[in-house]
């Protein structure tokens, strides 16, 4: 049980180290979510300026612009292990690989949750819908989409951290497999909006959990064999 | 297009498809043997 | 030798059954001719699950025995899956063109999941093909491989579900065959084909396999070289 609890103490080290390396270089966070918001500008473009059809779109932009920032997100967390080598002297270190996954998804997780609750509100405000008035189930969506998102990506940006084509490697690799966790945060969030009308909200919240917890046990699994090349 | 297109379409391009793929590994089994007896 | 006499049965087989499925059984009362696409089609899918699923345990016993020929395994079923894969899809499109009118149908649980598993498997390759050093590639490969294969249950639930949800009236879909109450002519034709296919698949499987192994042979002469010239 101990070594377990160590473990989490190393995990959580991590995502400390990773956040506070973050929060220094803030630029860097801010152009992500200024990406995010650029990218819901340009939906306003293609898809308006009809109100009706926007506000009905409205939760399949929010995560895709969720999505496509969230790859910037997960690249720039493992870039920081590269720029100095970092990844390779941790993986020296006697502890469980797993923390390391754990860690790195930590942080991601928390820039996740961030973009997903600020890219709510911008879509509460350009496609005017009402978050206001469904916000637990809201907040729970953006929870666990958050967390899939950091899991995968997580996963997929240490997989593609050396390799060559890195920009075009990690999009093409992690949203496909998102594409379940996409599908039932859109209908989770649009049935959120609507009051759950048809009662599926739950069904569809619970598709996300079973993809978090399959992914998160999928990545703690595999992600240390890529610290042993 | 008729009926019998799409059903030839299909036809045409799975087991076309397959009859390709095989031709190109039995060149690509014959190009690397070649690698093998050259000096 | 074995292997081409598996080849030889393989083809006639093929032709045998592609024979049987235009010609012999009858068309069907509702779909008419169209639904003849359907026994390629339901093989070819069949066949792109089974090569990837090939592909994972190639990659899980490479992770465990590090022995590069599971690698070489698992390759030849992602290359062969990505083939078969890309056949059940065109096949659903042929067919869906003149059954439901359109060539795409997104309620369309298998049509859906199979696309999503040749981005998937495409990703693979492309992985695979970025990597030089042969065990990295192996175990980028297998990792990459093992998530893909979770994901494809996940995503076959997920549009599932969407269908239902969505409360529309029921397409028809492609592998109505394997409905109970199907005629057995219906039934005999698709198990052949399935047979014919799964012949061919393991021929062109054991062929790449080799091919395989070949090259990564001819890479570690050329990685020797390189380092005796380097001296």
């Amino acid at each position: 049980m101990s070594a377990l609890r160590a473990e989490a103490r190393v995990a959580l080290a991590i995502a400390r180290k990773d956040a506070l390396a973050e929060l220094r270089g803030r630029h860097a966070t801010v152009s992500t979510l200024f990406f995010a918001a650029v990218v819901l500008l340009l939906f306003g473009f293609a898809l308006g300026p009809d109100a009706a059809r926007l506000a009905a779109a409205a939760p399949g932009l929010l995560w895709l612009a969720v999505m496509f920032a969230g790859i910037l997100a997960v690249n720039r967390l493992h870039l920081l292990e590269t720029d100095d080598g970092a990844l390779e002297q941790l993986a020296l270190y006697p502890v469980a690989r797993r923390a390391i996954y754990a860690g790195k998804a930590l942080a991601g997780f928390g820039a996740m949750l961030l973009l997903g609750l600020l890219v709510l509100g911008a879509v509460g405000v350009l496609f005017a819908v009402d978050i206001a008035a469904a916000w637990p189930p809201l907040l729970a969506t953006v929870i666990l989409g958050a967390l899939g998102v950091a899991a995968v990506g997580t996963f997929y940006a240490g997989v593609t951290v050396r390799l060559r084509a890195r920009e075009v490697m990690l999009p093409l690799l992690m949203l496909p497999v998102l594409a379940p966790l996409l599908l039932g945060a859109v209908k989770a969030t649009s049935a959120a909006l609507a009051g759950d009308p048809f009662g599926e909200l739950a069904a569809w919240l619970q598709l996300m959990v079973a993809f978090d917890v399959v992914m998160i046990v999928a990545g703690l699994a595999t992600y240390g064999f890529l610290l042993d090349d | 297009m008729t009926d019998a297109g799409f059903v030839i379409a299909a036809y045409g391009v799975i087991v076309g498809g397959l009859a390709l793929y095989t031709l190109n590994l039995w060149r690509r089994l014959r190009a690397v043997g070649r690698d093998d007896r050259a000096p | 030798m074995k292997t081409r006499v598996l080849g030889a049965t393989a083809l006639l087989a093929v032709a045998a059954a592609t024979f049987v499925a235009l010609a012999v059984v009858p068309a069907d009362l509702n779909q008419g001719d169209a639904q003849r696409i359907m026994y390629p089609h339901v093989a070819s899918a069949w066949l792109a699950y089974l090569s990837f699923g090939v592909t994972a345990l190639g990659g899980i016993a490479w992770l465990w025995k590090r022995d590069l020929r599971y690698d070489a395994v698992a390759l030849a079923g992602a290359e062969i899956g990505v083939m078969f894969t890309a056949f059940a899809i065109w096949g659903g499109m042929m067919w869906g063109r003149p059954v439901w009118g359109v060539f795409w149908q997104w309620e369309d649980p298998r049509l859906t999941t199979t696309a999503l598993l040749l981005a998937l498997y495409v990703g693979y390759l492309l992985l695979r093909r970025l990597t030089d050093d042969p065990e990295r590639r192996a175990t980028r490969a297998a990792i990459v491989g093992v998530v893909a294969a979770v994901d494809i249950p996940i995503v076959h639930f997920s549009v599932e579900w969407w269908r239902g949800l969505h409360q529309t009236a029921t397409i028809a879909s492609p592998d109505r065959v394997l409905d109970p109450a199907a005629p057995m002519a219906f039934v005999g034709t698709l198990l052949g084909m399935l047979g014919a296919f799964t012949l061919a698949w393991a021929y062109l499987m054991i062929r790449r396999y080799q091919l395989a192994r070949a090259e990564l042979a001819r890479e570690e002469r050329a990685r020797v070289e390189l380092l005796a010239a380097a001296r």
